[in-house]
């Protein structure tokens, strides 16, 4: 029995995305997937899910849909928060609602993106092994578009034993949801301007001055800034060779450095080769951060070694295996 | 045929930087041209068959190839090493010293055919002025020639190919264009490439293909890929619409 919404408001720009699509990279077909892989993993781990299933990520607020089915989701992120009843939904927790509700997403000032699970995951075709939305080439996802009014979502069959037994747990009349939550603050750092960086192969290409002007000046998030990458404002950095880079494979994280001397991070939705110098890439445990920002914000960069930023990331796939075990715990009879 | 043996059975290690904690990118050279990517596509192939525990998938450039890999599965793996990429470039570095086969490979040809000029390329008049030819010498010259892809990048499908006659090189445009129509043809530089979908663009366009360049629903998406050889053929409107019904 599969469950069902129709969206009734799609907000600015909501799309279906996993976590990405990797074996077509040498055709040139881009990652794309979850910007904030983070948030997309542990909705989808509060009701149960693997972390690949898909989700629909939401671009700030300004949303609403209607549950046409009983059904069990889950939310995280930064750019809203649901409401139902005007009463304000928590977040990283397995939500069951009955059919005939309306959920809302309203204004959440901290960030973003905001990742939408639901118990099976969102059922669309898979596009070369992915469902994530590439909307530039308008493949994957729903339609491989952006989600519209009256577009009708519904979630896959199979649901996993956990996914089950949250289920049987909350299964109601009226809306309800366990007492425990997953900490996604626990997982996050603090300090959210500060974003740790690797230093790149181009390195040697800048001069000193602007290297020390990169890790210690604040750089702030420009308009022109979407799935793709984000252009940040800022001191211009000079570079001391005449060289130019033969186009080359790039990824998420990866900073650019314009012929004009601008940054660009590159996000999920980046092209797979690029022709820029590379200053450095961003701590893949700090994306989640950099997936949050929204134009206007100001971040400064703090360098880290290649092997701190690794051990940083298998730190964080350790919690997050914690976290899948505890819950699993709780539902799966032994 | 002639640098079949060596290249890779050198104990000179890799030239290996790290991209992201999930990719490393090996370094072959500096300059664009057929013996090194020759060089990549064996390497690449030899890699492909001989994964390591964890290995996603790899991407060939101009004079990289990088390799995307899952650090969790090449952590448990037996490879020598403390960290992903000592154990990653242990492997590479495996592979390195393997002797090169004789690349037993033929490049893959493919002609495509060109409706060029009118509406379908409307820039070619600027290539011919740009270098004192007639639009038809143009369209000989850009015929005639044999086309080598170097890699696929920039969107899904969209071949880099070099390999054109000087006489037709045209610089890009200042202003690119906001929308270029999937299957247009173009020059730039001395480049030249098909548009695999509508996107902007600010190559000379000279005609178009009724071929999908790039297609989901295939097998292979992308129509070409690194290695292969090119050439175009000349067709006229009413055959670009009888390819367009099929």
């Amino acid at each position: 029995m599969s469950m069902k919404i129709s969206i009734i408001k799609p907000g600015l720009l909501s799309t279906i995305q996993d976590m990405g699509r990797y074996r077509f990279l040498s055709q040139a077909v881009p990652v794309s997937g979850a910007m904030d892989e983070l948030a997309h993993r542990l909705a989808n781990k509060a009701v149960g899910n693997d972390d690949n299933n898909a989700t629909i990520e939401f671009t700030y607020a300004d949303a609403s849909f209607k549950a046409e089915t009983p059904v069990l989701i889950s939310y995280s992120g930064d750019g809203a928060s649901l409401v139902y009843n005007n009463e304000l939904m928590p977040a990283e927790k397995p939500l069951f609602f009955p059919a005939g509700s309306v959920i809302k997403l309203i204004h959440n000032a901290i960030g973003v993106r905001t990742y939408l699970a639901i118990a099976g995951g969102w059922d669309v075709p898979d596009v070369m092994e992915s469902k994530s939305t590439y909307l530039t080439a308008a493949f994957g996802g729903f339609k491989g578009r952006a989600l519209q009014k009256a577009d009708v979502l519904v979630s896959g069959t199979l649901l996993s034993e956990v996914s089950d037994g949250i289920l049987n747990h909350l299964i109601e009349r009226s809306l309800t949801y366990p007492n425990w939550r997953i900490s996604r603050e626990s997982l996050l750092p603090e300090n959210r301007q500060s974003i740790r960086v690797v230093l790149a192969n181009e390195i040697s290409w800048f001069d000193a001055t602007s290297i020390i002007s990169f890790l210690t000046n604040s750089y702030s998030i420009d308009r022109r800034s979407n799935r793709m990458g984000y252009h940040l404002s800022g001191k211009p950095l000079v570079k001391k060779v005449k060289k130019e880079l033969l186009s080359t494979a790039v990824t998420a994280g990866v900073i650019q450095v314009t012929g004009s001397g601008d940054l660009i991070i590159l996000m999920a939705d980046c092209q797979t080769t690029g022709g820029y110098p590379r200053i450095a890439h961003v701590a893949a445990v700090d994306l989640p951060l950099c997936a949050q920002l929204k134009p206007g914000d100001t971040i400064h960069f703090s360098e880290i070694s290649r092997d701190e930023a690794e051990a940083l990331y298998l730190e964080r796939e350790h919690d997050l295996s914690l976290i899948t075990m505890a819950i699993g715990l709780k539902y799966i009879k032994t | 045929m002639t640098e079949q043996v060596g290249y890779f059975e050198t104990d000179t290690p890799l030239k290996i930087y790290g991209l992201s904690e999930k990719s490393v990118t090996i370094g072959f050279g500096t300059a664009i041209d057929h013996h090194l990517l020759a060089l990549i596509t064996d390497f690449n192939q030899l890699l492909l068959q001989n994964p390591f525990s964890g290995l996603i998938t790899t991407v060939p450039a101009y004079t990289t190839l990088t390799v995307f890999f899952d650090p969790l599965s090449v952590m448990l793996s037996g490879l020598p090493g403390q960290v992903c990429f000592e154990k990653v470039s242990a492997h590479l570095n495996k592979i390195a010293q393997t002797k090169r086969e004789k690349s037993s490979k033929i490049p893959d040809k493919l002609i495509i055919p060109v409706c060029y000029g009118g509406d379908f390329g409307q820039d070619l008049s600027t290539v011919a002025r740009t270098n004192k030819l007639s639009e038809t010498e143009v369209i000989d010259i850009h015929t005639a020639g044999q086309y080598t892809v170097f890699m696929i990048g920039f969107v899904p499908g969209f071949a880099y190919m070099g390999g054109m006659d000087t006489r037709l090189s045209t610089p890009r445009k200042e202003v690119p264009n906001a929308k270029i129509p999937t299957g247009s043809v173009g020059i730039a530089g001395t480049q030249t490439g098909i548009y695999p979908m509508e996107t902007p663009g600010g190559w000379q366009i000279i005609g178009k293909t009724p071929l999908k360049i790039f297609d989901v629903n295939r097998l292979q998406p992308s129509l070409l890929k690194g290695g292969d050889i090119v050439t175009f053929k000349a067709i006229g409107i009413k055959e670009f619409n009888a390819y367009a019904e099929i």
